[in-house]
């Protein structure tokens, strides 16, 4: 990855989370710090008869509507209310304002989605197809397209910089934090909103995850030799992503630093893992954040708890980290939230800055039998206490692409 | 064992590698013949969409690994079920 000289550095500020373990990003980090998982029975109209026995979803407890304005609600798909109940409160926390000095003019808003709003398409189409309807709701396009969250936040907020979507299925969110970071290095942006987004549980997408037979009907169990697949989750992150000197000058509250990126395709199956293409991203990550290996204490795992992710992503980090991949802690939160999707690097980006902020690695939950395949220290079951100094994040996506986030503690 | 179940499921496996059907053994796996990963899931997926049933999930093994007959087999298990749900239900 080619470094700029005197790089501009890029710190996170604020943070914001809907997830299963529920509403607000403290409630998620504490939630995965005790190692709770919200991995439960599926609440679906259609559970009866599908074949998906679990899943971790938002629990019920969230309400799309507090203080957000019905002319807006009713352009809200699930996917886009998560993200904008994400956004108010990362910004928040954040204390920007961006009407100030037109701060908006400068701030980007990069907001990642696997398959963006899938409840509104899924709606629409059993509205169409089988009930035999002559017309679509009028607002279906403004809900469906996946940029609806960025151009939601945007709206709500006044910002006017670089504003899009990112989509690369399970690396989406990874992939769009990236490029709002490298927007603030380049000097196109001073400030930026992004993370990730999604809410696909629906009849559709879960008969074509089941057709896939990729799903666990127990748990998620990553890295443990009884794993049975992902559990399919839901939910958004999103950050306030802000130029060090810009946070100092108005001494806000530093979270972490996004110190370094790196993002490679395996250009080889359109499923199947590789090991040299996720050892690339992380090798890429530690170079541009200056890092050595020596230097970080936790990798917070894709983890799928899929058979041929957790090996190879185990083989990855050996070729990337060397010896010092034994002295690691590396952990699957996957094993608490559930796979995301789109937004699952989000919702791990906080468990990061957990780590990193409160000196505490969450644990791999549902790690109860060593696979002799996957010979790391996962933190099994219990957090640990511990210093963390940096931590990767990685997320690696069908179509073979990954994206790995290098952060470190705050300057 | 039903040969017509099992021409049946070798036609579709045929179909699938792009072989003379006469080329498959029952000992035969699916990465023998060349179909893995995402093709030997549409295997699966063929099979049930022919006989309309559906195969219990088989997390933590891969379809690549699993045999013609093997497939054979658990296409007249599922077949045998159905019948008796049948019959039950009248």
């Amino acid at each position: 990855m080619p470094t700029v000289p005197q790089m501009r550095r890029v710190v996170i500020t604020g943070m914001g989370a809907i997830s299963p373990l529920g509403v607000g990003a403290e409630a998620l980090w504490q939630g995965l710090r005790e190692g709770r998982s919200a991995i439960g029975p599926l609440r679906h109209p259609d559970a009866h008869r599908l074949r998906v026995k679990v899943a971790a979803q938002v629990p019920d407890s969230f309400d799309p509507t507090a203080n957000i304005e019905e002319r807006t609600l009713i352009m809200l798909d699930r996917t886009s209310e998560f993200a904008l109940h994400a956004a108010r409160e990362a910004i928040a926390q954040s204390g920007l304002d961006f009407s100030q000095n037109d701060l908006g003019v400068r701030t980007a808003v990069v907001v990642g989605t696997g398959v963006g709003g899938e409840n509104t398409q899924d709606e629409q189409s059993k509205r169409l197809y089988a009930d035999n309807s002559p017309r679509a709701h009028p607002l279906t396009i403004v809900r469906v397209m996946t940029n609806a969250s960025a151009s939601q936040i945007s709206i709500a907020y006044g910002l006017r910089g670089p504003t899009f979507a990112v989509a690369s299925a399970c690396a989406s969110a990874n992939h769009a934090i990236i490029q709002a970071a490298q927007m603030i290095r380049y000097g196109m942006a001073d400030a930026a909103v992004a993370g990730g987004t999604e809410a696909c549980l629906t009849y559709g997408a879960l008969r074509a995850w089941e057709a896939m037979r990729v799903l666990a009907d127990d748990t998620c169990r990553p890295f443990s030799i009884n794993r049975r697949g992902l559990v399919l989750g839901e939910g958004a992150g999103i950050f306030v992503l802000e130029l060090l000197e810009h946070a100092q000058a108005r001494g806000a509250v530093i979270l972490a630093e996004v110190a370094g990126v790196g993002m490679t395709a395996d250009a080889s199956d359109i499923v199947m893992p590789s090991t040299v293409g996720a050892a690339a991203a992380m090798t890429q990550a530690l170079a541009d954040a200056g890092l050595a290996p020596e230097d970080v204490d936790y990798i917070n795992a894709h983890g799928t708890g899929t058979q041929a992710n957790d090996s190879t992503e185990t083989k990855a980090i050996r070729l990337a980290f060397g010896a010092h991949a034994d002295r690691l802690a590396v952990s699957s939160t996957k094993s608490m939230h559930g796979h995301a999707l789109g937004a699952s690097g989000a919702l791990e980006l906080v468990a990061v800055i957990g780590a990193l902020r409160d000196s505490a690695v969450p644990p791999t939950a549902n790690l109860d039998q060593v696979d002799p395949a996957c010979d790391l220290d996962y933190v099994p079951n219990v957090g640990r206490e511990m210093p963390v100094r940096a931590a990767l994040s990685n997320s690696f996506a069908f179509g073979g692409l990954n994206a790995v986030l290098a952060l470190k503690r705050a300057p | 064992m039903n040969d017509t179940t099992q021409q049946q499921v070798f036609d579709i496996i045929a179909k699938q590698a792009k072989i003379d059907v006469a080329t498959i053994k029952p000992e035969s796996t699916l990465k023998d013949l060349g179909i893995e990963s995402l093709e030997a899931i549409e295997v699966i997926f063929d099979i049930e969409e022919h006989f309309n049933i559906t195969f219990p999930d088989q997390q933590g093994a891969n379809f690549d690994s699993d045999t013609a007959q093997s497939l054979v087999d658990a296409v007249q298990t599922a077949l045998d079920e159905k019948a008796a749900a049948g019959e039950g239900s009248k």
